[in-house]
């Protein structure tokens, strides 16, 4: 009781937090009207390396950190491909990993969506050629959205999200 | 620091110093006949030597066949001494005996090249998993890059092996290659007794895309691309060390202005890197609030990054020669002066590993301790080793750019655990940021991009990135890459992992995994 007490008049660890990137918020924002007519305000994505660099992972993982934390707008980052509704591929699928993400897409249920994040995801990038890669993820399974950049920004990675959710308006209507 | 070739006196008689050169970047490349071979080996480990990276080369110089390419570096000495060794056929013996680490380097020599090792220990395949067909070996000049086919199915008795442990109560966790997480693909196979892990074996080239074979045929500007592509966030630090060897090579003197923003940039990545290190730690015992203040930071730094040079991880910077742009020295102020503000903040949010509580103390002392005397015989390098004790930092012992002007420390601590190599980035991002507001106060005037023509040669180029001593070299023939080998330091720095898990529990797994921030991608290649 009294270190309950004590804690509501301690020091606050949290700090005050000035953010204003307007036009990311307004992006979360139709987001979330989106997921919450589509999806009954959550979307669960996992996410699925096939030979990346590392730095589309770096720019998902950062969206969910406090400058943007897309979980306001009912995105979640989830473990298993069996609770996912979309894959999020990124880099030119290597022969190496071929198996494993056919296998975590036919894990996923349906129904289910593909994105593509990152100009390696998307075509294989600098890679094409390479006796090591197959290609663009669409070498190994449907892709829904492409998202290009090296990589792409949090910014351009939400704005590929919305276009999913135009992607999936347009086929319902369809 | 002593002349390498004082010590190398010891080891080779003078006729065959008289056959050694000096490299482009002040290596010393001796070449060593098949005969006398293991003896000198031998006398290299006796007298302290460490080796940096072993890799094969096919028709190099006047050789057609094999040339073996020891590389090779003891404290104190600064130059890195390369042996080599002209294969007449396509078998070699193995060092492994002496020089642990050469173990994984053979395997990636057989992979690449076919070469067979006798009494090698390990003889499986490393980079090329069980569906790529037999006696395929991309690294051969005969084979010309593009698609390949693939076999549909594996036999079982060409499945990887991995080591078993039997006995009561021992049962396997298989982990990867697809994680939980927002990670990189990677292999972990756990023998565990209830929760402690017994032993771990480690699988890696997932990602293996063939970043050497496509370096080869490319212009020299062309490859520095695929240098930034190694690993997405040792961006600067690999694509820097392929342009200084290109120049070591074509003798370009990079323009000071050049030198002191290449070096700003190298210290953003490592500081953005220790970042996200440090959020990790904290995220993984379960304390997002402690873990926040690195990840706003951290963001911060990405944003800094993106107005400096227009990418968020500085890609499309570095060319042979300088920079492909220059910075205006008003950006380079307003980095400054956050900067000043940043330092404050991040001893603020530093103090969560030793003053919050005890359950967070409790979580990163004594957890996955890395003992010292690993470090050596596996080549660990980066924070990894100098939180065990090892004062090494190839900024330092190998200097490279301006490094040698400036007046930095190497951050060693002694108790080798999780708590170790979280206050070892702590002190280095904090040096980092010193580093880079001094090279600000003092940045010369002047051009950022010296053209030049690029001549044919060879030349190592050693670089510290935020995760250790990552190895380039580079052969330049007819004014094209004809071999271009590299070795990050999450190669070597993996097999770290493997000790410093046992008598751990699982859940302190993760923790360690981000204590150490192993590259995946910067392994696979």
């Amino acid at each position: 009781m009294l270190k309950t007490v004590s804690n509501m008049f301690a020091k606050k660890k949290t700090e005050k937090f000035k953010f204003t990137d307007a036009e990311f918020e307004e992006l979360g924002l139709s987001l979330k009207k989106e997921i919450d007519s589509i999806f009954g305000r959550s979307l669960a994505i996992r996410e699925v390396d096939s030979g990346s660099d590392n730095s589309p992972e770096i720019e998902l993982v950062n969206l969910t950190t406090p400058y943007y934390d897309v979980e306001r707008f009912g995105i979640s980052f989830v473990a298993s491909p069996r609770h996912a509704d979309v894959l999020a591929v990124t880099g030119p699928v290597t022969h190496n990993m071929a198996v494993a993400v056919k296998k975590t897409y036919d894990a996923t249920p349906d129904p289910k969506l593909v994105i593509a994040i990152g100009d390696d995801a998307c075509d294989g990038g600098i890679f094409k050629g390479s006796y090591a890669v197959m290609g663009g993820a669409d070498k190994v399974i449907p892709v829904d959205v492409k998202i290009p950049g090296n990589p792409p920004e949090p910014k351009e990675i939400l704005k590929g999200l919305l276009a999913l959710m135009k992607v999936i308006r347009e086929r319902k209507s369809n | 620091m002593k002349d390498a070739k004082n010590d190398l006196k010891k080891i080779f008689s003078g006729d065959e110093m008289s056959h050694a050169g000096t490299g482009c970047n002040n290596e010393v490349y001796v070449p060593v006949s098949e005969e006398l071979f293991a003896k000198k080996i031998s006398s290299l480990h006796e007298n302290g030597f460490g080796l940096v990276s072993l890799f094969s080369a096919e028709a190099f110089g006047k050789n057609r066949g094999f040339t073996l390419f020891y590389a090779f570096e003891k404290p104190g000495i600064e130059e890195v001494v390369i042996l080599l060794r002209a294969l007449k056929s396509a078998r070699a013996t193995s060092i492994a005996e002496q020089f642990l680490s050469a173990y994984q380097y053979e395997r990636e020599i057989t992979d690449g090249f076919g070469v067979e090792f006798d009494n090698a220990f390990d003889k499986r395949r490393l980079f090329l998993h069980e569906r790529y067909p037999d006696d395929f070996h991309p690294l051969l000049k005969s084979f010309k890059n593009g698609k390949i086919k693939m076999k549909a199915t594996v036999k079982p008795e060409d499945e990887y092996k991995f080591r078993e442990v039997h006995g009561e109560g021992v049962y396997q966790i298989p982990v990867g290659p697809v994680h939980a997480g927002i990670i990189e693909p990677g292999h972990f196979r756990f023998s565990v007794i209830g929760e402690t892990i017994f032993n771990l074996e480690t699988r890696m080239f997932w990602k293996h895309r063939g970043i050497e074979k496509l370096a080869e045929g490319k212009t020299p500007q062309d490859c520095v691309k695929i240098a930034e592509a190694i690993s997405g966030d040792e961006s600067v630090a690999n694509s820097f060390a392929f342009c200084n060897a290109v120049e070591k090579i074509s003798s370009i003197d990079v323009p000071n202005r050049a030198q002191y923003i290449r070096t700003i940039l190298l210290e953003m990545e490592r500081v953005y890197s220790h970042l996200g290190d440090m959020a990790g730690m904290i995220i993984d015992i379960a304390y997002p609030v402690g873990a926040s203040p690195f990840f706003i930071l951290r963001e911060e730094i990405f944003r800094q990054n993106g107005l400096l040079t227009g990418s968020r991880f500085m890609k499309g910077m570095m060319a042979v020669g300088g920079l492909n742009k220059d910075i205006e020295n008003g950006a380079l102020d307003n980095l400054s002066t956050y900067l000043e503000e940043f330092a404050a903040r991040f001893e603020e949010a530093a103090k969560v590993a030793h003053s919050s509580s005890f359950s967070v103390i409790d979580r990163l002392e004594t957890t996955g301790k890395v003992r010292k005397e690993l470090i050596r015989p596996l080549h660990i390098t980066g924070p990894v080793a100098r939180a065990s004790g090892e004062a090494i930092d190839t900024r330092l012992d190998h200097p490279y750019g301006i490094y040698s002007k400036l007046k930095m420390q190497k951050r060693i601590l002694e108790k080798s655990d999780v708590m170790s190599r979280f206050d070892v980035k702590a002190l280095e991002a904090l040096d980092s940021v010193g580093i880079i507001r001094k090279l600000i106060a003092e940045m010369p005037e002047g051009d950022v991009l010296k053209a030049g023509k690029i001549k044919d040669g060879f030349a190592a180029s050693l670089v510290e990135a935020a995760r250790g001593q990552n190895f380039h070299w580079v052969y330049i023939r007819n004014g094209v890459v004809d071999r271009y080998k590299v070795r990050t330091a999450s190669f070597c720095n993996w097999q770290a992992i493997q000790h410093a898990v046992i008598g751990n529990i699982v859940p302190d797994f993760p923790l360690i995994n981000k204590s150490m921030n192993l590259s995946y991608a910067g392994t696979d290649l």
